[in-house]
């Protein structure tokens, strides 16, 4: 019938029928359709276009028509003719070995009742064909062939047959340059980069000659021509000749021209910068080599984010909006005069700073890291500052940060950013069991580094745990026979919302018993006891720059013995207090992923002070000195009297520590980074009679991991040597270590990140000051691997030479494996 | 072996029907829901689907799983637009949506769903029984939004007193907050502390500044005045003006 497709007139759906070639039963086509008999619809309208649409979303039918068949009055009789889709049936692959064919049907969807569409055939076809050539082999051709099978059911479809011929792989013999005098063909041959000749000593990139790639390498030729001053310098043809042994020679014509020099470089256009200040940052003098890539760099490098070029001045400037283009205006000879013309526009301003994605965290933890706040001066380096910092919270998944520009409005100069972050898990729960030290020992320990405090009692806020205001709690337990370990932490980074002041505090108790050989079992009347406190603040500095802290803490330690003889103490019965001061000013500025970082550097000097008890408290220690020489610890009389004098001399533990760290990341090429670290500790005393005490001290060697300590030691990590093996058994005084380590990364994803490493270090200990010698080192190498889970934590394997000899051995030390849990700092 | 493990595992659909109806009828919701999810696939494009498809989109609203009672309500409303029970679905669907807000100082993606959500539902059913309840929901919501906005700008007014700067992003957030917001219950306070920055800026400014910044803040004092001369702020927000009056005359005097 003839309808006015302008003017749409009221029907009732009579009825519906559904015709043509398809199995699916009339009832659900039309619910499919969402047109219902009864219904009242306009036609032509949009009821029709929808039925037609939502049936073509369903992917099944090849061909959708609705027939208006009659019209009755007001009633409409409508009709629904439906092609099926062919199903695929199987699916033959020829040419390519049996084990590749499931992986060809996964990669292209072949699966038997897929729809065939004239879609599936053609990317099939262009798929295979592709994969083949990057493999090298360039003459793949594929057929893939489809043929009905003819069924007693009315179902349609078809067989599938791929047919792969991949022909031989061919590989470049030669590439030949025609008409370079000034570039050497070795020269011109490295630049490029993905097409290569063939070279049994090359393994890391195999001789391929793929078109796109080939095509990409020529520019590569002409940008090298380009970086010596030939701007002229052009492919004149490019031949492929195929040998008969499965190889090809690729002889490339090419014309130089004359080499070009710069001439005068003028700027138009700056009003913000003198020409002065803007050549100081381009760096190139007339009469250079022209120099296209160079010059091109020095506006604008794309490589690095923090490169000084004439963008990044412009961008981390608020000048968001400014464009800058060289222009050739001029050539004189091979002389080339530069204009740069720069368009600075409107300073850009931040409007509005927002945070997305944090599901967890609470929106002031994120807004007082961020470096930039509304109405402030758009800053390039800003951004790329706070994406460095968001990522060292170590709430976020470091490799999704993303700044996102929006709105930018070049008339009113304003701009709105949003950083998307992604939540990681930032908590760790450690329950574990396992033999050691002579017996059962169980641990608990929760560490929470996003915790809540303050909804501590809110039931609705455990989810699982309390999360989102970025303190840091930790508790840990640790029991077994002969020791129990109790220690709790919290910090708040923020001290009272104001002001990047972190406060932290620590509370641990530890009790240590001795073992009876007669009950084999914990004595428990003989025990080392040691409680301790602390407190500490640490405080951001702005001077000499913002990546300053500096840090207090006040810690106090109670040592108490009760027939507790072993050989570490003179004393078995007693007590020793330390009350002691720390002050520290530490610089960090790594970036961007706190496990993996990927620049920048960290050190730190700190020093731990306690009283200089022996000025005022009237003690003659010198006599105590002369007495306790001249007593024989072999005697019992004498050994007790040197137990007293030792208990006067550690009544309070009277010292100062002096502790330097620093550690560097660069960047090599990619994802290769070498750390470098230099480490020194030095343990004195005020008072030489007095003497130095024999807790606080260094133990070098081993994996470096602190397991329940006595006595305040401080575990140094040196691969390739047994724990605690470079040290003497009192431990050292004074202790230095260089190291050198590469890692690579090989997966930095949000599930895992795992990275390999190898190492070179030396470090040595020394148990008193005038046998420091900087340079007589323990040295060893060795490589490893970590692997970083976010509800695991880090977990590593090293394996360490030690090429020196252990004290009192003559023997290299050999091979060491470590295993490392934990991050090591 | 229970009646209802053995329709679970029976192949006959009308079964786990019959049975999952009796179940959700008789409020076991997550039991129905597993017996529903099993023949969901089977009944569609069936005229029963309808009943089917409700129940087994209701029982997970029942069951407080928001995610998926939000979607599969909104599923039920468009594949059935014609049912008694689509109104009712969709807006299920919009509060299962407002069920899933977080607390304001989260990310408020769900809150702006919800939002969206209730707002379609009541230009599609500007009748209905749940208009009030939506409305409430909607007020609700923005509320949320806006005690984040105002939470976010009063931060930058708490750390300025680290970062002197975070007085003029705390303005421009105020600024902003006040453009967004024009009828929010935090208009009093965004005023005064947009006030009280603007105050702490100029009183504290270089001298070269001071004139044009003691300007601005006054001028936000008038503002303030104009609107809220009941406040509790106000007669801080009065010493504030004394005191940027006499520095202003010591300025002028100065010059």
């Amino acid at each position: 019938q003839n309808i006015d497709f302008n003017n749409g007139k009221k029907y009732t759906i009579g009825d519906i029928v559904v015709t043509g070639d398809t199995n699916f039963s009339p009832q659900t086509v039309v619910a499919y359709s969402g047109l219902t008999k009864g219904e009242t619809i306009i036609i032509p309208g949009e009821e029709i276009s929808n039925a037609i649409k939502k049936l073509w979303n369903t992917n099944l039918f090849s061909s959708i028509d609705i027939y208006l068949t009659k019209v009755v009055q007001d009633s409409a009789y409508l009709e629904i003719n439906l092609i099926d889709l062919p199903e695929l049936n199987d699916v033959k692959i020829q040419g390519v070995k049996k084990s590749k064919i499931d992986a060809i049907k996964k990669e292209n969807k072949l699966d038997k009742g897929a729809k065939v569409t004239e879609n599936l055939i053609t990317t099939t076809r262009n798929y295979l064909t592709n994969k083949y050539k990057k493999e090298g082999y360039l003459n793949t051709k594929v057929t893939v062939n489809t043929t009905a099978v003819t069924d007693s059911i009315q179902k349609s479809r078809v067989n599938m047959l791929v047919y792969i011929d991949k022909g031989d792989k061919v590989k470049i013999d030669e590439i030949n340059f025609i008409g370079n005098d000034k570039l050497s063909d070795k020269k011109l041959r490295k630049a490029m980069k993905n097409t290569k000749q063939k070279n049994p000593i090359r393994i890391l990139k195999r001789s391929k000659f793929i078109r796109a790639d080939f095509k990409e390498d020529l520019v590569s030729v002409i940008d090298k021509y380009k970086e010596n001053g030939y701007r002229d310098a052009r492919i004149i043809t490019d031949t492929i000749i195929i040998n008969d042994i499965g190889t090809i020679n690729l002889d490339i014509k090419l014309e130089e021209g004359e080499q070009y020099k710069f001439g005068k470089i003028t700027f138009v256009g700056n009003s913000v910068y003198t020409d002065q200040y803007l050549h100081s940052i381009l760096r190139i003098k007339e009469g250079a080599t022209y120099n296209g890539v160079e010059l091109r760099k020095r506006i604008a490098d794309d490589t690095k984010p923090d490169a000084i070029d004439l963008t990044n001045l412009y961008q981390n400037n608020g000048y968001l909006f400014s464009t800058i283009n060289p222009v050739e205006v001029s050539a004189d000879g091979n002389v080339i005069d530069m204009e740069i013309r720069i368009s600075e526009g409107k300073p850009a301003y931040f409007n509005t700073v927002s945070v997305t994605g944090n599901d967890k965290t609470n929106d002031h933890v994120i807004y007082r890291e961020l470096r930039t706040k509304p109405g402030q001066l758009y800053s390039k380096s800003n951004v790329i500052r706070t994406i460095r910092e968001l990522g060292q919270l170590g709430f976020f998944d470091a490799q999704q940060l993303t700044p996102n520009i929006k709105n930018p409005n070049p008339n009113e100069g304003t701009v709105d950013i949003e950083y998307q972050v992604v939540e990681r898990g930032s908590s760790q729960i450690e329950l574990q069991g396992g033999y050691g030290g002579g017996g059962f020992i169980g641990t608990l320990g929760l560490s929470f580094s996003n915790f809540a405090i303050k909804d501590l009692f809110k039931k609705e806020a455990y989810k699982p745990i309390p999360m989102g205001d970025g303190q840091n709690l930790a508790l840990r337990l640790q029991a077994s026979r002969f020791f129990q370990t109790y220690s709790f932490s919290f910090a708040e980074p923020w001290l009272g919302g104001k002001r990047p002041t972190q406060l932290s505090t620590s509370i641990s108790h530890t009790k240590q018993f001795l073992y009876n050989p007669q009950t084999r079992n914990a004595d428990k009347s003989r025990r080392f006891n040691i409680t301790g406190i602390s407190f500490g603040l640490a405080k951001r500095l702005r001077e000499p720059d913002d990546y300053f802290t500096l840090s207090q803490a006040v810690s106090f330690q109670h040592y108490n013995l009760k027939n507790y003889n072993t050989g570490l103490f003179t004393f078995g019965n007693g007590f020793s207090n330390n009350l002691s001061y720390t002050v520290g000013l530490s610089r960090n500025n790594l970036y961007t992923d706190p496990i993996f970082p990927e620049g920048g550097s960290s050190f730190s000097v700190s020093a731990k002070l306690s009283l200089p008890y022996s000025v005022f408290n009237d003690t003659d220690y010198k006599a105590l000195k002369d007495e306790r020489d001249s007593l024989d610890p072999t005697v019992a009389a004498d050994f007790a009297r040197i137990g007293e004098i030792d208990q006067e001399r550690y009544k309070w533990l009277e010292f100062y520590k002096v502790k330097f760290k620093g550690d560097w990341y660069t960047r090599i090429v990619d994802k290769l980074i070498l750390k470098s670290g230099l480490e020194f500790g030095f343990l004195g005393a005020y008072n030489n009679d007095r003497g130095v005490i024999p807790f606080e001290r260094f133990f070098l060697g081993g994996d470096g991991l602190g397991n329940y300590s006595l006595d305040g030691r401080e575990v140094i990590q040196l691969r390739g040597y047994p724990n605690q093996s470079l040290s003497s058994q009192d431990g050292g005084t004074i202790y230095n270590k260089f190291s050198l380590e590469l890692r690579y990364p090989i997966t930095l994803g949000a599930q895992a990140k795992i990275y390999g490493l190898t190492f070179i270090e030396g470090g040595a200990s020394y148990d008193e000051f005038r046998d420091y010698n900087p340079f007589t080192l323990s040295r060893s190498a060795g490589f490893g691997i970590r692997i970083f889970m976010p509800a695991f934590g880090l977990l590593g394997i090293d394996f360490g030479h030690g090429f020196d000899a252990l004290p009192g051995e003559t023997q290299k030390n050999g091979w060491e494996t470590h295993f490392i849990i934990g991050q090591q700092f | 072996c229970s009646e209802f493990q053995k329709a679970l595992k029976s192949e006959d659909t009308a079964t786990k029907f019959n049975l999952g109806t009796e179940l959700y009828d008789a409020g076991k919701y997550s039991k129905a829901n597993r017996l529903f999810a099993q023949i969901v696939p089977a009944y569609r494009g069936k005229p029963q689907a309808e009943k089917l498809m409700y129940m087994y989109a209701m029982s997970y609203y029942h069951m407080r799983d928001f995610h998926l009672s939000g979607y599969q309500l909104e599923r039920f409303q468009t594949s059935y637009p014609k049912s008694e029970k689509a109104e009712e679905a969709l807006f299920l669907s919009a509060k299962s949506y407002y069920m899933l807000s977080p607390v304001y100082s989260k990310e408020q993606k769900e809150t702006n769903e919800a939002i969206e959500k209730l707002q379609l539902f009541i230009n599609k059913y500007p009748q209905s029984q749940y208009l009030a309840e939506a409305n409430g929901l909607i007020k609700e919501l923005d509320f949320k939004l806006e005690r984040k906005a105002y939470e976010i700008a009063k931060q930058y007014n708490t750390t300025a007193y680290y970062e002197s700067s975070d007085y003029e992003a705390a303005i421009k957030a105020f600024d902003n907050f006040l453009l967004e917001h024009p009828g929010s219950s935090f208009r009093e306070k965004a005023m005064f502390y947009r006030l009280e920055s603007a105050h702490k800026l100029a009183v504290n400014s270089v001298e070269y500044k001071k004139e044009e910044r003691l300007g601005i803040a006054m001028g936000y004092f008038n503002t303030f005045k104009r609107y809220f001369s009941n406040s509790e702020f106000y007669p801080e927000a009065e010493r504030m003006n004394q005191e940027m009056q006499t520095e202003l005359e010591k300025f002028n005097t100065k010059s």
